[in-house]
């Protein structure tokens, strides 16, 4: 049930002073990369008995070359790459990609696009939440929460769909603004859709949340400390539920954050179950920011004055006629001014970070993102060490950790 | 050779029916092999059917449509009767393969001893039932273990050292559970306690609830249902003991936890739901298979499959404990509750209550 004191004493040592150390009692399993509870990483466990001695978590499995690929590509071909590493949550990778491009081309979005972008995030947050959860139940042994969370993603996609035209990678966000205008009826249908969400989660409540076998295994595992939180560098609904009142949305605003008013949970204890919690609790606040951008979001274009002056007229026509921004050709020809920009966004599992130099050319000379998944990975290694075999997939699936998210 | 062949001739029709085709008919037909493959075919679809519906999705669908997919579980093993047999190279061959078929063995066994019907001592030797069963069914998993051993893998090695930690944790609290029925019924004969059941009117479980729990729970442990299923925990130890298994073998070690279930769910309905409560066949049906045989052991057998339902049903509510968690609750509370039990039978006994 408790985790030993002395977790310190063996973490530091390598693997042959401890192979010398307890080469008779020690197991070094291999988890993963082919696991069914590993994901697209391997996990490499000293154990003595049932108790982890040391971790090392292997990546990069699955990297996908995103930031030098995008170094030989236009600046706006980056967008679907970009997207591709976060499945769940690909708006908040294309927005925090087209915020730093935008910095760089020196535009502004419109007001009405701001509203839309904000609208399409914490959509996307709560399907990445859902999909965190869902993968939690896996972890633990609960198919049952894990398929009603997939499923419950699917309204919340189709209401995306509605606006974007796709399910999951929806290239949505561009300089300037956003691709399309909220369709007809659209308010009503999403108000379906939340109060849905709302009743769903009162489920997730009775079988997963409160599931009396969910609160033995996941409370007072995997204890990650407001100190070390910070130490570590851990980002997100992990670092909030370690009590760090930290949230991206706040400390460094964009989009339509700074005009709607939205609470950031955080939690004290640190544990597994609160950051089961923190995912429960945010998935609220998304639900509430939702509403309020859809009483609150203003009329006017949806792309900037910047980029409609560049589109040609049959451009002009069909934006006028259906709301829908066609390219210009300045997309392709964008040659940003020689500088650099920085850019945060919350995305659903934490903070990710954009970097970009340009030198004045078609092609960024500089492409450069932190996603939250790599920058939480730190915590594994701490936490892990001391707790017994069984809370490995606890301390993997609270951390919602994405293997692809952090290979890039 | 006159005089055999006059023995032969001695063997009428009718003594054949009397003395050859009861057992003959337990064995094949009832509760033994054809409704044990019958049952796992069902009690599998079931799961998952019932799984499904919790889980806002089909389940088996696409094999018999029109049944629902029932018979997906056939589809299955005929896929798992065409897979090739592989043996790893590190294992120990001899071992390796003669596991499954004794995990097989022991699994059924038990199933022989457990009389589904009043006129059973007629055939199998009963008078010693539970003290049969019970060791019967504690000593299957011990195959499991050697099942771990012999793949040289890891995770098998895992999973069967946690299946013999928990064996050996839930070993007493069973024990102790059919030990208070023993004592309340007066008799290790299992067709006693019924009587004593249908003769009092009361079931073992409104009499002792304790150790009715209590063998629940056990069942529930070592059946590896949810939540204890724990040495095949899928994210943890990947299969467990079955890890490096393919093929029938694997799907033996698949189908093994059901058979388990079976025969305890039999046992509980036997101690514990009263056995073949409300049809009690005359002395005078002793003799008919129908009304001495098959009716009092459909009576067994429906309760068991309700028991199973149940248990199974689990699976779609509870994700699973960890093992020092359960091994604390085996050898912590389950001992405490299963002493409490024990002290409930002989309270009654000796007031006079039953």
């Amino acid at each position: 049930m408790s985790a030993p004191q002395d977790r310190t004493a063996t973490a530091n040592l390598t693997y042959d002073e401890l192979a010398g150390l307890k080469a008779d009692r020690e197991l070094v399993l291999l988890i993963g990369p082919a696991h069914p509870g590993s994901g697209h990483m391997k996990i490499k466990v000293w154990m003595d008995g049932d108790i982890i001695q040391r971790v090392d978590p292997d990546i990069g499995f699955v990297h996908r070359t995103t930031e030098k690929l995008s170094e030989n590509r236009l600046y706006i071909k980056a967008i679907p790459i970009v997207e591709r590493v976060m499945l769940p949550d690909t708006i908040n990778a294309n927005l925090a990609y087209v915020i730093a491009l935008e910095r760089l081309l020196g535009i502004e979005p419109t007001p009405r696009a701001q509203y839309l972008r904000t609208l399409t995030s914490e959509i996307n947050r709560i399907t990445s939440h859902l999909y965190g959860i869902g993968l939690y139940g896996i972890f633990l042994g609960s198919s049952t929460v894990y398929m009603w969370a997939f499923a419950d993603r699917e309204p919340l996609i189709d209401l995306i769909e509605e606006i974007s035209g796709a399910r999951i990678t929806y290239s949505y966000i561009i300089p300037g603004g956003v691709r399309w205008d909220l369709p007809a009826g659209f308010k009503e249908r999403a108000e379906t859709v939340l109060q849905y969400m709302e009743a769903r989660l009162k489920d997730y409540g009775k079988i997963w949340v409160r599931n009396p076998v969910v609160m033995d295994r996941t409370e007072g595992v995997g204890v990650v400390s407001k100190s070390d939180a910070i130490r570590l560098g851990i980002t997100g609904p992990n670092l909030r539920a370690s009590g760090v009142d930290y949230d991206t949305r706040r400390a460094k605003p964009y989009a339509a954050y700074p005009n709607l008013d939205f609470e950031v949970p955080t939690f004290s204890e640190g544990d597994c179950y609160a950051r089961l919690l923190q995912r429960v609790e945010e998935i609220e606040q998304s639900i509430r920011i939702i509403r309020q951008v859809l009483k609150d979001i203003p009329d006017g274009r949806i792309i900037s004055d910047d980029i409609y002056s560049k589109m040609n007229p049959l451009q002009k026509r069909m934006y006028e006629m259906k709301h829908r921004v066609m390219f210009p050709a300045y997309m392709a020809s964008m040659r940003p001014a020689a500088g650099r920009s920085t850019a945060s966004v919350e995305a659903g599992r934490g903070e990710i970070f954009f970097y970009l130099v340009s030198n004045g050319d078609k092609v960024p000379f500089r492409f450069r993102w932190v996603t939250p998944s790599f920058l939480n990975l730190p915590f594994f290694t701490h936490v892990m060490v001391g707790q017994h075999l069984a809370d490995l997939p606890a301390i993997y699936g609270s951390s919602d950790y994405f293997p692809p998210e952090a290979d890039r | 050779m006159i005089q055999i062949l006059s023995l032969l001739m001695s063997v009428s029709l009718v003594s054949f029916i009397e003395y050859i085709l009861p057992p003959i008919l337990y064995i094949i037909v009832f509760p033994g092999l054809i409704v044990v493959l019958l049952m796992l075919f069902f009690m599998i679809w079931l799961e998952r059917k019932v799984a499904a519906k919790t889980q806002l999705r089909f389940g088996p669908l696409y094999v018999s449509k029109r049944f629902g997919g029932v018979i997906q579980t056939v589809a299955d093993l005929i896929r798992f009767s065409f897979q090739e047999f592989i043996i790893p190279a590190g294992a120990d061959v001899f071992a390796y393969i003669q596991a499954p078929g004794l995990l097989m063995a022991f699994g059924l066994l038990p199933l022989i001893f457990i009389p589904v019907g009043p006129y059973y001592a007629n055939i199998f030797p009963a008078n010693y039932s539970l003290l049969i069963v019970v060791p019967l069914i504690i000593i299957t998993p011990i195959y499991v273990i050697l099942l771990g051993w012999a793949s040289d893998n890891k995770f098998s090695f895992v999973g069967s050292m946690r299946e013999a930690f928990l064996v050996i944790s839930y070993e007493i609290p069973l024990i102790l559970s059919i030990l208070s029925m023993i004592l309340l019924y007066g008799s290790v004969n299992a067709i006693n306690g019924v009587s004593f059941q249908i003769g009092r009117g009361i079931p073992g479980i409104v009499l002792n609830p304790i150790a009715a729990f209590l063998f629940l729970v056990v069942m529930i442990r070592t059946t590896g249902r949810f939540p204890f299923e724990i040495s095949e925990a899928e994210s943890e130890v990947v299969m467990g003991p079955y890890t490096e298994y393919s093929a029938l073998f694997f799907g033996i070690g698949m189908s093994l936890p059901y058979i388990e279930l079976y025969s305890f769910s039999l046992l509980f309905s036997v101690l514990f739901l009263g056995g073949w409560w409300p049809i009690v066949p005359s002395a005078a049906a002793a003799s008919g298979v129908v009304g001495g045989l098959l009716l009092p052991g459909l009576v067994v057998f429906i309760k068991a499959l309700i028991v199973m339902a149940f248990l199974v049903f689990l699976r779609a509510v509870y994700p699973r404990y960890r093992i020092d968690q359960a091994i604390t609750v085996g050898w912590d509370q389950a001992v405490y509750l299963g002493f409490a039990a024990v002290a409930l039978s002989m309270a009654l006994v000796w007031s006079g209550l039953v």
